[in-house]
């Protein structure tokens, strides 16, 4: 399904990033960081309309020849990001969105974790794993 | 005109309904004109079924004469190209002429429509008014009322009449407003059911799109016809929705084609490529056998077209790239070759164009809207560009094969020619010139991608503008031109470092490093390398690599490379070493760990910490906080203290105006505008003693010392390791750690021993001298200086003087000197005080001593008659035991003083006292002059513990004056006549007798004296007066005073005391009649050796009384 997941820090350092293929991850990277960009803009004219506060998904960001690229906000300000390969006309709105949530859903239990400084970067191998199966579509 | 539309090869598609004339045709001729003008002017409003909104539109029409042959059949769908409208037209205006001809025409016209079932038509009676026959009275019936009484008896709008507008009156204006206006309304009806018919047949042909047979070009062009409809209505934005149903249903045929379901007619839009003719916004029309690319193209050009009349250029812009990237994927999934590079082509004009019209069509306050959709567009056009330069082979680093040049001819010829006007050429002109030479090539490639990041930089999007940038910085490297690229690279890491990817950062330090080797920039090469070296997100073979890149190319440095420690070395803490304040010329010692990153051992040839004065840190305190908000992070400006200042406003003549607080908000400042951190200065630091240091990767622990030699607070500042001359510096040390290096000065004490320091004595006090934290100069001397009366000495077998000079012999700091100093104060002067002097303060320090004598003396006068002996008592007032020896009583030549003390010597203690009586040898006088006397004594100590053996002398000298005998009084006590005894409570008598002496009487004091017996209450009862005067002067006999005393207790009993004293009488003023007293009578007493009371002592014996009746 998804072929990348970041989760970005409030101060827009990355916590921590996967990626299917690991040849590709310099290059994912590089898409990440630019969509950025349109999450802050997001961000920014979403306070100024008054849209919906508890909507955290934010759609998607943009669009590649090759990629899509999704996110998602927390009311901490920590951006999820899901690639996409846009080859996969199979996938739904829905399906990213209850990816997201599932991310959130773990990320929010891996922060629980006493012994997680906040703001460290994640290394955990089980939460790596679990964001792959969420990725592939078996979680 | 709505409805109508010139297509390049002047074609009409004219989707206006068609109105039917029939009837008297010439007048219809002369009306047409005005009526298809008048028919779109004014809007009317459009009811629809299916509850969708009323929408006012605008109608046109065609006019075309009535053929039985043309018109419509029923159940038709395309009503749309029938005719739907008749409209029958007549100028008859006489009854009868009507009844004889027209009527049947008409009867005959309309059972044709109604054999069709056609609803729709009119009747319009054209009236022509004459000046003339508007005076006649009106005909009982007109026409209309017959047409309308035989034809349309319950519809009365179908038939009409109209005065003739060719004649302009006022009158007919109404009328042909009615006229227009009612054809309006009846066309839009019928118009209407036709539509609402087009649209069911849309429907139903949708339904049947899974059905062989069924083509997706003929429905396209089917709903196409409705969407033109809507079009030619002014419904634009439903127009674009019936465009929009086409192009999703299409992709959705493309996507269940791949998935399986293929349909046959798909077959034809998966031919191989031929022509990919660049997409052409504005009036276009589709080919009859369109390749994918050109129905795609179509379809957005008719979108773009819609999207334009609704003025919302910029959504042609934000849905050009899902459209571009659309397309792709659908050649992708129909699996349609193509030569290479012809996609990118038609990609590449297809993005251009939408750009070039936006930009004709942009508005001003849509530039935001606007350019948040080209910045991606114009990213996406030199990306395809830069694809197609590598194809062609037209990048810098090469040149362009015989088969790349091929392949150049070959996708020009596939473009077709769409020449531009000369000013400005078409996309396809552009990208034949662009592929023609690389500098073309170049030349367009740059400017695109640097509008593309301008416009991201533009809409606020950096990170993206920065990729762009990166891009750029990779061709300018092929170019040759590294300076740009290193710039490119150099903002990219900014803004990868900012958001704190490191391994983004690092990647594109790499990048740099082969930039700045390119450019042959060793300083920057090392900076880089360095940081490379560090990185644990580079592999760490190629860490390695560039590490000994780094160590080689830095024997090439001449002067020294600062570069900040960042994440190359780590401070992990920083420790004084020493224990509280630190003394001015000890070591100061601070230990270090740090964290090398490098991938390997490096060999420091110094380490060194800089200091900072903490004055100076006061000073520059505003400008250091600021240093250090940079250090740390570019903070939120949001967490910031606000600056709030008062702020007072003055009227002109200096009164208060207004009182207020003000916020200055600071400026914004680029936090990345200073690269390096502030520069300590590294002249005063502290240094590693042992060198060549080596730092292994990981923790090392340094130690850095220093020797105090300025006093003060010191903080720590950076910390720098030099390799060679690469000069590693970190930021500033925070949190701060201070060192304190302090001074002790010398000190100087003067010390008394246990006992009180006695007057006459030689003893010893301790002068004792501490050095402080600093050695002091040799040949430093103490001196002291005794005030009158005390000597000093520090030498033992030196004499004794007023001053000293003591020279310091240790001079090493903290040792201390004791000196012994001798000191004898004179017996006069208690108090003394001795002066230090000495270099290190400024003025001398007085010592207060007090001293206090050895011994003290007491002196009495006793008298016996005229004799007079002087008792001396001496009283020991200290610890020591003192041997008195051989006192001296002297009271001049011309005095004689018997002794009679015994010759010894004698040993005194503390509050023991000694006794010594002379008698002085003098015959009474009439002047007695005051005697001086003088008393000496020697005295030894007797103590071992002073060596002061010497003999001294104790002094005492004394006045005594009055001292001659003036009067003797004698008393005692007789029991009364006849008495033998004296009894209690029996009066006795107290004879008084005062005897003054042979000089007496000459001495010119007093003649009169008064005598008062003071007796004890309890013993005595003096009966009578117990005082009175005597005087002498005109008898010098003694006088006698018998006074009854009566004694009041048993035994023996003290006589009562008698006093004498000078009675001086009152004065009288002679002068005056009356007598008043000036002064009163007073008493002056006598000098204790003046007056001699032999009787003194004496006793009486007093016995009980007779009886106890008088006890009481």
């Amino acid at each position: 399904m998804a072929v990348c997941a970041a989760i970005i820090g409030k101060d827009n350092s990355p916590k921590y990033f996967t990626c299917l293929n690991p040849y590709d991850e310099l290059n994912l990277q590089y898409k990440v960081l630019s969509s950025l960009d349109v999450v802050e803009e997001k961000l920014n004219s979403g306070t100024k309309s008054g849209s919906d506060i508890r909507e955290l998904y934010l759609g998607m960001l943009y669009s590649l020849e090759t990629h899509k690229i999704y996110g998602y906000v927390t009311n901490t300000k920590i951006k999820f990001v899901i690639i996409v390969d846009s080859t996969n006309i199979a996938i739904r709105d829905n399906e990213i969105r209850s990816m997201f949530r599932k991310l959130h859903s773990i990320y929010a239990d891996y922060v629980c974790n006493p012994f997680h400084i906040p703001g460290d970067q994640i290394t955990s191998k089980s939460f790596d794993e679990r964001v792959k199966n969420i990725m592939t579509g078996n979680a | 005109m709505n409805g109508t539309e010139i297509l390049e090869n002047d074609l009409f598609i004219d989707r206006r309904p068609i109105i039917t004339c029939a009837g008297e045709l010439e007048v219809f001729s002369l009306l047409e004109d005005n009526l298809s003008q008048a028919l779109p002017q004014d809007s009317c409003e459009w009811r629809r079924s299916l509850g969708r909104p009323v929408r006012s539109v605008h109608i046109g029409a065609n006019f075309a004469p009535f053929s039985t042959a043309a018109l419509p059949k029923p159940n038709q769908w395309d009503m749309i190209r029938q005719p739907l409208f008749h409209i029958y037209w007549t100028e008859c205006v006489d009854v009868d002429i009507y009844k004889t001809g027209i009527k049947d025409e008409i009867e005959l016209w309309l059972k044709e429509l109604a054999t069709r079932e056609i609803p729709d038509w009119l009747i319009v009676v054209v009236e022509n008014y004459d000046g003339k026959r508007a005076n006649k009275l009106l005909p009982r019936t007109t026409v209309l009322d017959k047409i309308r009484a035989d034809f349309a008896p319950k519809q009365g709008d179908r038939c009409i009449s109209v005065i003739n507008p060719g004649k302009v009156e006022s009158r007919s204006a109404d009328s042909w407003r009615g006229l227009v206006s009612r054809v309006r309304h009846l066309v839009l009806v019928s118009y209407a059911r036709a539509v609402a018919r087009l649209e069911e047949h849309v429907r139903q042909q949708r339904e049947k799109r899974n059905e062989v047979g069924w083509n997706f070009l003929q429905y396209f062009k089917l709903q196409e016809e409705l969407a033109q409809v809507l079009e030619m209505l002014g419904l634009y934005d439903e127009a674009l929705v019936q465009y929009d149903e086409l192009d999703a249903l299409f992709s959705q045929f493309v996507i269940n084609g791949h998935t399986g379901d293929a349909v046959n007619w798909l077959v034809n839009f998966q031919k191989a490529l031929e022509r990919w003719h660049g997409l052409k916004l504005g009036p276009s029309h589709l080919e009859d056998d369109p390749s994918i690319l050109e129905l795609r193209a179509y379809i957005f050009a008719k979108q773009a077209h819609m999207l334009l009349l609704i003025n919302k250029i910029w959504e042609i812009a934000s849905r050009c790239l899902p459209f571009l990237h659309n397309c792709t994927r659908e050649i992708t999934l129909l699996e349609v070759t193509a030569p290479p590079g012809a996609i990118s082509c038609w990609l590449f004009l297809a993005c251009m164009e939408v750009l070039q019209t936006c930009e004709k069509f942009n508005q001003a306050d849509q530039v935001e809207a606007y350019s948040l959709n080209t910045a991606p567009l114009w990213a996406y056009a030199s990306q395809k560009l830069k694809e197609l330069g590598e194809l062609c082979g037209l990048m810098p680093n090469g040149t362009p094969s015989s088969e790349q040049l091929h392949i150049v001819v070959g996708l020009s010829a596939g473009m077709g020619d769409n020449p531009g006007s000369p000013g400005a050429p078409s996309p396809t002109d552009k990208l034949k010139k662009a592929l023609c030479s690389q500098e073309a090539f170049n030349k367009n490639y740059l400017e695109l991608a640097e509008l593309a990041m301008g416009t991201y930089k533009h809409i606020g999007r950096l990170r993206s503008a920065r990729l762009i940038g990166r891009d750029l910085a990779f061709f300018y490297l092929l170019l040759g031109e590294t300076q740009k690229a290193a710039a490119f690279l150099g903002d990219a890491l900014k803004t990868f470092e900012q958001d704190n990817w490191r391994e983004l950062a690092a990647q594109t330090q790499v990048d740099l490093a082969e930039c700045y080797m390119k450019s042959s920039d060793t300083r920057k090469f090392i900076r880089t390398c360095a940081a490379i070296a560090s990185s644990p997100y580079i592999d760490t073979l190629i860490r390695w690599s560039y590490f000994d890149d780094m160590l080689k190319c830095l024997d090439l440095l001449e002067k020294p490379l600062v570069v900040p420690f960042k994440d190359i070395i780590k401070i992990i803490s920083v420790n004084v070493r020493n224990d509280g304040p630190i003394m001015q010329d000890c070591v100061m010692e601070v230990e270090a760990v740090l964290d090398s990153n490098f991938p390997r051992e490096i060999l420091c040839t110094k380490a060194l910490l800089s200091i900072d004065h903490d004055k100076e840190q006061k000073k520059l305190k505003d400008k250091n906080c600021r240093n250090v908000s940079k250090e740390i992070k570019p903070k939120d400006i949001s967490m910031q203290r606000l600056k709030i200042q008062r702020h007072l406003d003055y009227k002109q003549d200096k009164q208060l105006s207004s009182a207020s607080v003000v916020c200055k908000t600071t400026p914004l400042k680029r936090a990345d505008s200073s690269a390096s951190p502030p520069q300590s200065d590294f002249t005063c630091c502290l240094e590693c003693a042992k060198l060549p240091l080596v730092l292994t990767p990981g923790l090392n622990v340094i130690r850095l010392s220093r020797k105090a030699t300025e006093t003060g607070k010191f903080q720590l500042g950076q910390l720098a390791v030099h390799v060679r001359e690469l000069e590693l510096i970190s930021s500033l040390i925070i949190p701060k750690v201070s060192l304190e290096v302090k001074r002790e000065e010398p000190t100087v004490r003067l010390d008394k021993g246990l006992s009180p320091l006695l007057l006459g004595l030689e003893q010893r006090m301790e002068l004792s001298v501490t050095i402080g934290s600093y050695e002091i100069e040799k040949n430093s001397t103490v001196k002291l200086i005794a005030s009158r009366g005390l000597s000093i000495q520090h030498l033992e077998d030196s004499p004794l003087q007023s001053s000293i000079d003591i020279a310091i012999e240790q001079t090493q700091p903290f040792s201390k000197m004791v000196t012994s100093i001798r000191i004898l104060a004179d017996i006069f002067s208690q108090d003394q005080q001795i002066t230090i002097n000495w270099p290190w303060s400024p003025k001398p320090i007085p010592v207060q001593l007090s001293f206090t004598p050895p011994l003290t003396c007491g002196i009495r006068l006793h008298t016996v008659k005229h004799r007079k002996f002087v008792h001396i008592t001496l009283v020991g007032k200290c610890d020591m035991e003192l041997n008195v020896d051989l006192p001296k009583l002297n009271f001049g030549e011309d005095v004689k003083v018997i002794d009679y003390n015994v010759p010894s010597s004698q040993v005194i203690m503390n509050d023991v006292s000694i006794s010594y009586l002379w008698e002085i040898q003098f015959t009474p006088q009439d002047e007695a002059p005051p005697l001086k006397g003088e008393y000496k004594v020697q005295y030894t100590t007797q103590s071992n513990k002073l060596e002061d053996c010497e003999t001294r002398t104790f002094q005492h000298f004394f006045e005594i004056t009055d001292y001659q005998t003036l009067y003797h009084v004698e008393a005692h006590v007789e029991p009364t006549k006849g008495n033998e005894f004296c009894r209690v409570g029996a009066v006795c008598q107290l004879h008084l007798t005062i005897r003054p002496g042979s000089h007496t009487l000459q001495m010119n004091t007093t003649n009169s004296l008064m005598y008062e017996v003071l007796a004890e209450q309890s013993l005595w009862a003096v009966c009578g007066r117990t005082a009175g005067v005597v005087s002498f002067i005109p008898d010098p006999e003694p006088q006698t005073v018998i006074m009854d005393v009566m004694p009041l207790n048993s035994g023996y009993l003290p006589l009562p005391a008698i006093r004498l004293s000078k009675y001086i009488p009152a004065e009288y003023n002679v002068s005056d009649k009356v007598l008043k007293p000036e002064t009163h009578p007073r008493l002056e007493p006598f000098s204790p050796g003046q007056v001699y009371n032999s009787s003194k002592g004496q006793q009486v014996h007093v016995i009980a009384a007779l009886n106890d009746v008088h006890i009481q």
